[in-house]
């Protein structure tokens, strides 16, 4: 068989999963379901809402599973429907998710030093949450969920130069957050 | 230009997952869940040993009426012998609670001990893994038989039929492990017929209190 290309360490899980099984469902959103609470976390910015989409992500996925044809790890295919979730929360939640094709694309500030030295990840995360959603949800998919400017543009329905450009925006605006005296780490 | 922030985020990829969901979120999720038919014949399975899990429920249940009984009629008689001293105060305050029932403190700290155990391996089945939706009934059950335990230790003090009392409690704290137990046992038949159905469940591990 061919799909042994891609055999999900999963697979056995996954089809209990679509015989309607409950614990293996609880097997499965017991693995995934830290992971995929933070990415909701980080799109949304939102507790309360994050649960809301993580919960109507699982629902959808297991009634979906039939569509999961293993080209890809059940992670990723569990990833995009978290995401896209999470997606239309903030959408719902604000009609205009920061007006990206507006910005030009280019004259950013590439010089922004990089100070690294004094990076730890609980100042850098929480300084995440401080930027506005489009350059957070740009942002993080990039640095934290391993999406490429290709695959941002396509589930945020932007070109792949506004993906870039957003997100040296988003890395200069972050870098400052940090800088101000006012951002206790 | 090397992306200093891309590196800086990929080597600590696992630090920045710091939020976890309410564990009460698995429940909303499987009730959004279709029931299907496969799940029934899992049920149907265990259903299948339901002759050797009535035996031994049946065992189980007079073993626990057997303990019950033995409990109450040792305190009762261990209460008799306190029974002169405590039977004149009618009201005291709680430090003197040792003067009424002294052995109260280290029944309940040997039963409470108990429930504590039980309860920590029933957490352990992961209780909500299974779905069978009965566990906020025995939380309520257990929280219920909790509150009446407060109200019979409070009539402790109060009361001059300390007897009455102290035995009432002892049944109380039972019952609980007796919850616990018949939770326990039937998780722990399930997961034995997940692992290997074809073991035979040894009797005498789940019936001793």
């Amino acid at each position: 068989m061919e799909t042994l290309s891609y055999q999900d360490v999963n697979h056995h899980v996954i089809d209990r999963c679509r015989s309607g099984d409950h614990r293996a469902q609880y097997e499965l959103y017991k693995l995934y379901s830290k992971a995929m609470f933070n990415v909701c976390m980080r799109i949304t910015n939102d507790y309360a809402e994050a649960q809301d989409v993580l919960q109507e992500a699982f629902v959808s996925a297991f009634k979906n599973l039939n569509t999961y044809k293993a080209e890809a790890s059940f992670g990723s295919w569990l990833k995009r429907i978290v995401v896209n979730a999470s997606l239309t929360a903030i959408r719902k939640r604000r009609a205009e998710l920061v007006p990206m094709d507006e910005r030009t694309v280019g004259e950013v500030a590439d010089e922004t030093s990089e100070d690294d030295t004094e990076w730890q990840v609980e100042r850098v995360r929480r300084a995440i949450q401080q930027l506005p959603d489009g350059y957070r949800v740009v942002l993080s998919l990039y640095l934290l969920e391993g999406y490429d400017h290709a695959e941002i543009a396509e589930v945020l329905e932007i070109t792949e130069s506004t993906s870039k450009s957003q997100y040296s925006r988003a890395k200069k605006k972050l870098l400052e957050i940090m800088k101000a005296p006012q951002f206790a780490g | 230009m090397e992306d200093k922030l891309k590196k800086f985020a990929a080597e600590h990829r696992e630090e920045f997952d710091v939020f976890e969901p309410q564990p009460e979120l698995w429940q909303h999720i499987c009730r959004e869940l279709p029931h299907k038919p496969k799940e029934a014949k899992v049920i149907s399975i265990s259903f299948g040993d339901s002759v050797s899990f009535s035996a031994n429920r049946l065992f189980m249940q007079v073993a626990a009426a057997i303990a019950l009984l033995l409990g109450c009629g040792l305190t009762l008689l261990m209460m008799k012998q306190q029974a002169p001293e405590s039977n004149n105060i009618l009201a005291m305050s709680q430090a003197a609670a040792s003067g009424i029932a002294p052995e109260l403190a280290e029944v309940e700290a040997y039963y409470v001990s108990q429930i504590k155990e039980k309860k920590s391996e029933l957490s352990a089945y992961d209780l909500k893994i299974l779905g069978l939706g009965d566990e906020n009934e025995i939380d309520a059950e257990l929280a219920r038989l909790d509150s009446s335990y407060i109200q019979l230790k409070q009539q402790l003090y109060t009361n001059p039929n300390t007897d009455e009392i102290m035995s009432a409690m002892i049944q109380n704290l039972q019952i609980r492990i007796g919850v616990l137990n018949r939770q326990l046992e039937v998780l722990q038949k399930i997961e034995k017929l997940d692992q290997q159905p074809d073991l035979e469940p040894k009797k005498d591990d789940t019936t001793r209190i």
